[in-house]
């Protein structure tokens, strides 16, 4: 039954749904366009070049020379393991703390109300502030850390906290976790609010203890939350560098040489803006490798 | 009021057809339901219908305008939903007056029509509320609302009493069915209830698989039905089959199974000819046996009673007939035994018979 | 001699005590109690130490071992910071104003004002701007279905996935060569909405994806445009989640580093993590000094955090709990 109805004449025409989708994306799109994706192109056409601002006039084009020579890079690898142990450190750390104090703040008990709203302290707190508090506590001569475990009789004198090799990183790390350990406990707390009573009760009545209960009923139904958790806590930690800039600027020696700050050497101190760039896109290439492995592998256990 | 067309109207996502060619067309004031399992793209067809959805292949038009690249605001629909879709952070009175306001409509006229229709509905004393305030019944009166007091030339509904109780389902249907009566407008409701779709409908869509199965007055579908789909979709309890042989009988046919034999009228000559010796199956509904008339002008069959189930109003006895365990409906008053064996009389035009393999039936009438 | 009804009811009061909590009443209102101490001191502690070092004078401050609550209080950290009063420096000023006894107000101090200034006019801005696109653009991608949406929210989660470092000089030469805005406030703002829109996008997708898909239909039902779907359903339902992204963007702004510090070169657009890192560095401050420039900082973000608190939480896990 074929109509003779008048019909547009293009076939592709752009349907109402597409055209305002297009209208509705493109500020969004645009701007990021402008300040996002321009920038990182520029910044890996740099990355296959021999830039150093030290000698502005000669820019060989290397391809991927600069990578390959990051391979071969002591320093490099250095970087390498501290960025893992700190990112490791952090994202465990937060994890953990998290679960507790989410469980800690699931219990009903007056005053809750008032602990959830000061959780967000922390989360707060500008990281440079951040990063100065926690260097005055560490503070070998004045620091809080020192006073009171002295006061305590755990240490016999002041100890130079960040200048101890061993502990810079977990020290930097501590403040890290402090910082972001509240949005973990928020994802936790809420998502362990939604599980049902009922498998509780269900599991009362079946026999099992606080802990099994625990074990096979919470830990699972949290682990959408964890992935998120994972996930984002591994995206900015692997990146840090605030606190690194304010609290050891990579010292001492290397203790607290990560990645992040490599590449503020390599552009800012030794100009090599290529080599910068590079490891950025190193950088880059393994926060999504990670976080595309965190999806797959908690998703899949769901 | 207004004529729908859909011609071919397909839709696929991706790999799955969810519309297949679908051919309709819904009369100017009429009220037609898209009746079918869920699934079966009746939603997805009111959707498309409404412009939520953009069709994949086919053309639909409203008045022999083609309305597909319309968005739904430029439509003059209205819908009403299962989840009834109230604006939580608006009074009852600002939900129902919410599509007058973007059409820009003087503020004294508004208020004149959401009274009306908020008297006509009896939610008058409920204009000030917020719909967290409001009971489920409440809730989708205040849905109608503010679908009526627009007058839409269509008026779309998706499932609008499967979230309701029973006896407020039953309320809500006289009303709706009254709303019909004095707006004179077109309506096309979704719905899985088949008790929903008798009652309401001028006419019925049965949908599966994304394909029209039938189109007809709830009397046709029901008591012709064109394949054994249909056949099984309507009627509560659910028609009762058996699988057997055709053979010929003089001038007639007759269906055969174990030591049920009964003759069958109605069939299309050409239809049964070829089925002659295959397999068809027998459908016979609960309520198309008597136990009281066994005049020779009806087959009679003969049978054990199983089960007697008494429902107040009547009763259902389980019987095996042919091998099959059938249920019929009989008399509230009758009294009948478990054991016993009962003969019960059918009308030969009352039985049906379908195609073993393609479910179709054999019948003359039997197609939309 | 107990009698037998005697000896039953014995045995009945002690067999009727039967399955005692795990943790009777009185133990699980210590434990939490004490949890609720070393909560506190660990969330709040930390600042609660940033504070008093801020009202202490230097010579207090500097004694061992520090000084949990102050005897002596003074604002003249807080004086010099709000009410700078440039004091001539000379060699005298500066023998007498020795860092460890206090006195000595570094000149950078005067900037503390105006990078705060900044602070706000950034973050302000940044906010409102980064919820205006970061809406439209949630909406589109988390309610219609258009061709070139997945790859769309990829593109814009992806630009986070490169470290802010590696951006500088590209964006350096963007606001100097296509935008000529050098060392303004306005190039920050404009790079802080490319830093904050993707998280935000996310928050509000996954917001928008928890509230009734029929809400919206029935907008559009009733003559809504896509805009007016946004403007009369998802952003008064989506409140909390648009609240959640306005905080965050300007948190966020408030919070960052790097960007700025490379950016900016003078106090006219500075904000107060460079003034504050700048102190930091400089060994004349004081550290009372040091750790008032610290409240300054804290204070905005915190307060802010606190009073929206209920919002931020319900707009961050919408849609987290769906899994």
């Amino acid at each position: 039954m074929t109509s003779s109805i008048a019909r547009p004449a293009s076939r592709f025409r752009l349907s109402y749904d597409s055209g305002s989708a297009i209208f509705l994306v493109a500020p969004a799109v645009l701007v990021l366009g402008l300040v996002a994706v321009y920038p990182i192109g520029y910044s890996f056409y740099n990355s296959l070049f021999d830039l150093n601002l030290a000698r502005p006039h000669r820019v060989p084009f290397v391809w991927f020379d600069n990578y390959a020579k990051l391979f071969h890079d002591p320093q490099f690898w250095i970087a390498v393991r501290r960025t893992t142990v700190y990112t490791l450190v952090t994202v465990i750390g937060t994890a953990l703390l998290a679960l507790g104090v989410a469980l800690f703040l699931n219990e009903a008990f007056r005053g809750r109300r008032i602990l959830a709203a000061l959780l967000l302290v922390p989360w707060a707190t500008p990281s440079i502030v951040n990063g100065l508090m926690w260097k005055w506590i560490y503070d070998p001569t004045y620091g809080l850390l020192n006073g009171l475990l002295l006061t305590l009789g755990i240490i016999e004198k002041y100890q130079v906290w960040l200048g101890d090799p061993n502990l810079t990183i977990f020290l930097i790390a501590q403040a890290a976790i402090w910082k972001q350990m509240p949005l973990a406990a928020i994802l936790l707390l809420v998502t362990m609010k939604s599980i049902p009573d009922d498998l509780y009760r269900a599991a009362k009545v079946d026999g099992a203890t606080v802990l099994q209960r625990f074990w096979h009923i919470t830990l699972p139904a949290l682990k959408p939350g964890f992935m998120l958790v994972f996930v984002y806590e591994t995206m900015i930690s692997i990146r840090h560098f605030d606190l690194f800039a304010i609290m050891t600027q990579g010292g001492p020696g290397d203790a607290s040489f990560t990645i992040s700050w490599q590449i503020y050497i390599e552009s800012f101190r030794s100009l090599k803006f290529g080599m910068g760039s590079a490891l950025s896109f190193v950088l880059a290439l393994a926060t999504l490798i990670l976080s595309y492995l965190f999806i797959r592998l908690l998703s899949r256990k769901l | 009021m207004a004529r729908i067309r859909c011609e071919n109207l397909t839709k696929r996502y991706g790999s799955v057809t969810a519309v297949d060619r679908l051919n309709l067309e819904v009369r100017d004031n009429e009220f037609m339901v898209l009746l079918g399992p869920s699934g079966c793209g009746k939603t997805t067809t009111l959707n498309i219908i409404a412009g939520l959805e953009e069709l994949t292949e086919g053309d639909l038009l409203f008045d022999d305008t083609l309305v597909n690249f319309v968005p739904p605001h430029r439509r003059d629909i209205a819908m009403v939903f299962q989840s009834y879709a109230l604006y939580p952070q608006k009074t009852v009175y600002e939900n129902i007056a919410f599509g007058l306001r973007l059409r820009r409509m003087p503020r004294q006229e508004i208020d004149r029509l959401v009274q009306e229709v908020a008297a006509d509905l009896k939610i008058a004393h409920l204009l000030d509320r917020r719909p967290h305030q409001l009971s489920g019944g409440q809730r989708q009166r205040v849905a109608l609302g503010r679908a009526i007091v627009r007058k839409p030339s269509v008026f779309l509904m998706d499932e609008p009493l499967s979230n309701l109780d029973a006896a407020l389902r039953i309320t809500m249907r006289t009303l709706i069915k009254k709303l019909h009566q004095t707006m004179r407008t077109t309506f096309v409701y979704v719905t899985h209830d088949q008790a929903e779709a008798m009652t309401l409908a001028d006419r019925i869509v049965v949908m599966h698989h994304g394909v029209l199965q039938q189109l007809g007055t709830p009397d046709d579908i029901y008591n012709r039905p064109c394949n054994m789909f249909v056949a099984s979709f309507l009627g509560s309890p659910q028609m009762n089959f058996v699988e057997g042989a055709l053979e010929r009988n003089g001038s007639g046919y007759v269906f055969r199974r174990a030591d049920l034999t009964l003759s069958v009228n109605g069939l299309a000559d050409n239809l049964a000819s070829a089925h002659l010796g295959r397999p068809v199956v027998l459908g016979l509904r609960p309520e198309d046996v008597d136990l009281r008339q066994t005049d020779g002008a009806r087959e009679t069959v003969a049978c054990h009673v199983g089960l007697v189930l008494p429902l107040g109003s009547e009763q259902h006895i389980s019987a095996v007939v042919g091998g099959e365990e059938m249920i019929f409906k009989i008399d509230k008053d009758v009294e009948v035994g478990v054991g016993e064996q009962i003969l019960f009389g059918v009308d030969p035009s009352r039985i049906h018979l379908f195609d073993a393999d393609s479910g179709l039936s054999l019948h003359a009438s039997g197609r939309a | 001699m107990t009698t037998a009804s005697q000896t039953r009811s014995n045995i009945e009061r002690h067999v009727a005590v039967r399955r005692k909590p795990l943790l009777p009443a009185v133990g699980r209102r210590a434990l939490l109690l004490s949890l609720s101490v070393l909560f506190l001191a660990y969330v709040i502690g930390p600042v609660y130490w940033v504070f008093v070092s801020s009202i202490q004078s230097e010579a207090d401050l500097v004694s061992v071992p520090p000084n949990w609550v102050p005897d002596d209080v003074t604002l003249q950290n807080f004086h010099a910071i709000f009410f700078y009063d440039a004091k001539e420096v000379t060699y005298e000023s500066r023998r007498i104003g020795d860092p460890a006894t206090g006195d000595f107000i570094p000149t950078a101090a005067q900037n503390l004002l105006p990078a705060l200034y900044n602070s706000v006019y950034v973050g302000v801005w940044v906010a409102i701007l980064n919820v205006l696109l970061s809406l439209t653009a949630a909406y589109a991608i988390a309610r219609i279905r258009f061709r070139g949406r997945r790859p769309t929210l990829y593109l814009i989660l992806v630009t986070r996935a490169i470290p802010d470092i590696a951006l500088v000089v590209p964006l350096f030469l963007v606001m100097r060569n296509f935008l000529d805005i050098v060392n303004t406030r306005e190039s920050l703002i404009i790079t802080y909405l490319a830093v904050t829109v993707p998280f935000t996008v996310f928050i509000l997708i996954n917001y928008f994806e928890s509230i009734p898909a029929d809400l919206g239909k029935a907008a559009r039902v009733d003559g809504c445009s896509h805009l007016q779907v946004l403007r009369h359903v998802y952003l008064p339902v989506g409140m909390p989640a648009v609240v959640a992204s306005l905080l965050f963007a300007f948190l966020t702004s408030w919070n960052e580093f790097v960007l700025a510090l490379m950016l900016t070169s003078t106090i006219a657009a500075q904000t107060l993590p460079i003034v504050i890192s700048g102190f930091v560095f400089d060994f004349t401050t004081s550290f009372s000094l040091v750790n008032a420039a610290g409240v300054v900082a804290i204070v905005p973000p915190v307060v802010l955090a606190i009073l929206f608190e209920r919002y931020i939480v319900s707009g961050l896990t919408a849609g987290a709990v769906k899994g």
